[in-house]
């Protein structure tokens, strides 16, 4: 299949978001069952971006701290086929990294955020990417989130910087914010579609879900990961 | 560092089985006398405890083993000796009538501070969020109970109000103030639990050793997040170490710990309540926990706001009371378990102050108060226990106790009037050997928050008479402007009771022994009395 037609249908919204486009998804997965795993400093608003894709409702009021790591699910119609999203959201405090740790190799997808009024929570980007490619799996799919995007008066990442950090390590990237709504099923349901990878069947007909994809990664698969410092799967657009 | 029960060695349980030898059981009288032997009392588990037995907040204070308590903080002696118990009826009316004890609001000074103590959390009500507060301000001040935790080193750990950066100061004199030791009576409190120092200026009526025995929770709550091992460790790498950058994000933890022990005579006690349930709906839901069982899972706990409902453990592992209270505290102080499943190592620091565990928490239905907790001893097992809470679930279906387990929490409390005394207002009552209590709501006349908090006030002052290291007491009547007071304490239980300023103590007498009798008639539903184990 070509990328194009999967990419394509990602919008890149007039939000000052820069969507790097996706490319063929590398691995066609079984469409029934996905493990997404967001990941990111303590307060850039992880659980809040969970809770606005899930419940379509935004936490306001003062903040929660997650405990541990916390684990949900939600199902989606990925151009009509229904995959049921199992979503991992950890907390960002360093004494919480050994059980994050012991969850990352069964991600298939992560979410990786930080909050653009932190400058702190983008400069440890770089870290986290470093853990995601020593524990994660090796073409695992990675989508950089600049959350908050709607406190624009307090903004201390530009969207450029965003974007060329995302652009050097070959993974797309999204400004959301969990208060307005913005960008946040996007980018759900971008990571869902490049690890399904496009509808089955270029005639037009669905495949039932869980039936007729195929959950082996097609072959020749792992050579074009391994650009980017490995740390993403997707070669550079 | 997984808390490995199975290799653990050199961890006893001294007193894990309290239940008394056979024979004993037969002896489960209709009315209850102060004679009872430990294990025959209300509420005393039939097949063994649950728990590791608990002194009550003596067990607290007593020295660390292993070391962590460098320099322990003001010690009681441990259990006062039992005197020989009288065994009936005219026995606890003589001994009652010949009280040692009468205590009276008015020589308590009770005009005093307890005047002053509602007007003091009323203003706390109205002052302002924690990082906001100014802690040069006056109402800093006012504030009945500050609590702060330092490393050794001096550096800020953790502060109640105020943020500690704004404080690093004041946390500098303190340190001055712990080369001295603290004059008898003042307001500041110090409990030294190498690496740390954990101080209280309190406002209000506890007892040194009571503030000191919140203290110890404190210390144990930031346990349960590090383990007392990597705190050492920690701190033997580098003495200055800024401790609050590991503890981040749990200051609600312990902001809530705080809280709670002011409200929740669990604390006090030392013991755990039991949600009213009857026994045949609890025999379901613990079988039903007891069959989804899995090889890490070492405990078992459904509970209800801070009352338990269920808990089933592994054979010869032994809970204590404090660390199922630090659990109850966990859960209370954060919203973010309603939805999901959460995964979180913790240290039981009582079980093992050197381990995690790893807890599995959720709510059974979102709109149920019922939080289902699995700790397994295996970080890696999520999906395996997250599994044995879908076989919970499945068995509580197919047993159809639902509804029942509903009907009860939608009356998650008993009123007083049950017991059909009528000047009885409320009351509290432990059977030590099952580390459980039972009370009712608190009702009228105590509906404000402040007036709530003096009811727990008055039981604390009368709990820190009883059990006060140098002279204990068995027997208080305590008769104060606005209610009498009566506490006994005997080797089985301990009992406090709170009714109307116009009874007297002869009526006192015949309540305590009514009250009794119903609390040994309804022991079923308000006490756990068979524990399982998977």
């Amino acid at each position: 299949h070509t990328g194009t037609e999967s990419g394509g249908t990602l919008p890149d919204k007039g939000t000052g978001c820069i969507l790097a486009r996706p490319s063929p998804p590398l691995r066609t997965r079984c469409p029934c069952r996905l493990q997404v795993m967001l990941l990111g400093d303590s307060g850039v608003g992880k659980t809040c971006l969970l809770t606005r894709f899930k419940d379509g409702a935004f936490l306001s009021g003062t903040f929660i701290a997650t405990v541990g790591i916390d684990f949900r699910n939600k199902v989606v119609a990925v151009d009509g086929v229904k995959v049921k999203l199992q979503i991992w959201d950890t907390a960002g405090q360093e004494r919480f990294r050994s059980v994050t740790h012991a969850y990352y190799r069964d991600a298939q997808a992560l979410l990786l955020l930080y909050d653009i009024t932190s400058k702190l929570s983008f400069d440890n980007i770089r870290a986290w990417l470093t853990e995601i490619h020593e524990y994660a799996q090796k073409d695992v799919v990675i989508m950089l989130l600049g959350n908050k995007a709607d406190v624009s008066g307090e903004r201390a990442v530009r969207t450029e910087d965003g974007a060329s950090l995302a652009r050097e390590y070959g993974v797309p990237f999204l400004e959301t914010s969990a208060k307005t709504g913005m960008n946040v099923e996007l980018a759900f349901l971008a990571v869902a579609r490049w690890v399904t990878g496009p509808p089955a069947g270029a005639g037009g007909t669905r495949a039932p879900p869980g039936l007729t994809r195929s959950c082996r990664p097609p072959q020749g698969a792992q050579a074009a990961s391994g650009a980017a410092g490995g740390a993403a799967p997707l070669p550079h657009p | 560092m997984a808390a490995d029960v199975h290799k653990k060695k050199g961890w006893e349980v001294p007193n894990g089985s309290l239940a008394p030898g056979d024979g004993q059981h037969a002896e489960r009288a209709e009315s209850p006398t102060p004679g009872l032997a430990q294990g025959t009392e209300p509420g005393a588990g039939q097949e063994g405890a649950m728990f590791v037995h608990t002194r009550s907040y003596e067990d607290l204070t007593s020295p660390e083993e292993g070391g962590a308590a460098a320099r322990s903080p003001p010690e009681g002696p441990g259990e006062p000796p039992a005197p020989p118990q009288p065994s009936s009826m005219e026995q606890i009316s003589k001994d009652f009538s010949e009280l040692s004890t009468q205590l009276t609001g008015r020589a308590l000074g009770e005009e005093g501070p307890l005047e002053a103590a509602p007007a003091a959390a009323r203003r706390d009500s109205l002052l302002p969020a924690k990082e906001d507060e100014d802690v040069t301000m006056d109402a800093w001040r006012l504030r009945r109970k500050h609590v702060f935790v330092l490393s050794e080193a001096g550096k800020p750990v953790y502060s109640r109000y105020g943020s500690e950066e704004a404080l690093s100061s004041t946390m500098g004199v303190m340190m001055a103030l712990v080369a001295w030791s603290p004059l008898p009576g003042s307001p500041v409190v110090f409990v030294r639990r190498s690496p740390l120092v954990l101080v209280a200026v309190a406002r209000t009526r506890q007892s040194e050793q009571e503030i000191a025995h919140e203290l110890l929770y404190i210390y144990y709550q930031i346990l349960s997040l590090l383990t007392w091992t990597q705190l050492n460790h920690i701190f033997q790498q580098k003495q200055n170490y800024d401790l609050r950058r590991l503890l981040a994000g749990s200051e609600r933890i312990t902001d809530n710990l705080l809280d709670l022990m002011a409200h929740d005579p669990s604390f006090l006690m030392g013991a755990v309540r039991c949600l009213p349930l009857a026994a045949s709906v609890r025999d379901a839901v613990s079988t039903s926990l007891q069959q989804a069982k899995a090889k890490s899972l070492v405990f078992s706990i459904l509970l209800s706001g801070n009352q338990l409902v269920s808990l089933v453990r592994k054979k010869d592992q032994f809970l204590h009371p404090i660390d199922l209270h630090l659990l109850f505290n966990l859960i209370s102080s954060s919203s973010s378990f309603r939805e999901g499943e959460a995964w979180t190592p913790i240290c039981l620091p009582k079980f093992n102050s050197s381990g995690f565990f790893h807890a599995h928490i959720s709510y059974l239905e979102q709109e149920m108060d019922l939080c289902l907790l699995l700790v397994s001893t295996d970080r890696e097992d999520f999906f395996t226990v997250s599994d044995c809470k879908r076989r919970f679930q499945e068995r509580l279906r197919r047993r159809g106790v639902q509804h029942a387990l509903q009907d009860a929490l939608r009356t998650p409390f008993y009123s007083v009037a049950q017991v059909g005394i009528p000047d009885l207002r409320h009351f509290i009552y432990k059977s030590k050997s099952s580390g459980l209590f039972t009370s009712p709501e608190i009702e009228a006349p105590y509906v404000r928050e402040e007036e709530k908090e003096r009811l727990l006030g008055l039981y604390q002052y009368l709990h820190s008479r009883a059990h006060n290291s140098s002279r204990p007491l068995k027997n208080i009547y305590f008769t104060g402007p606005r209610e009498n007071l009566l506490a006994w304490v005997t080797s089985a239980f301990e009992l406090y009771i709170c009714y109307s300023p116009l009874g007297t103590k002869a009526g006192a007498i015949s309540a305590v022994n009514k009250l009794m009798k119903w609390i040994r008639r309804e022991e079923e539903r308000l006490f756990i009395l068979t524990p399982q184990t998977y």
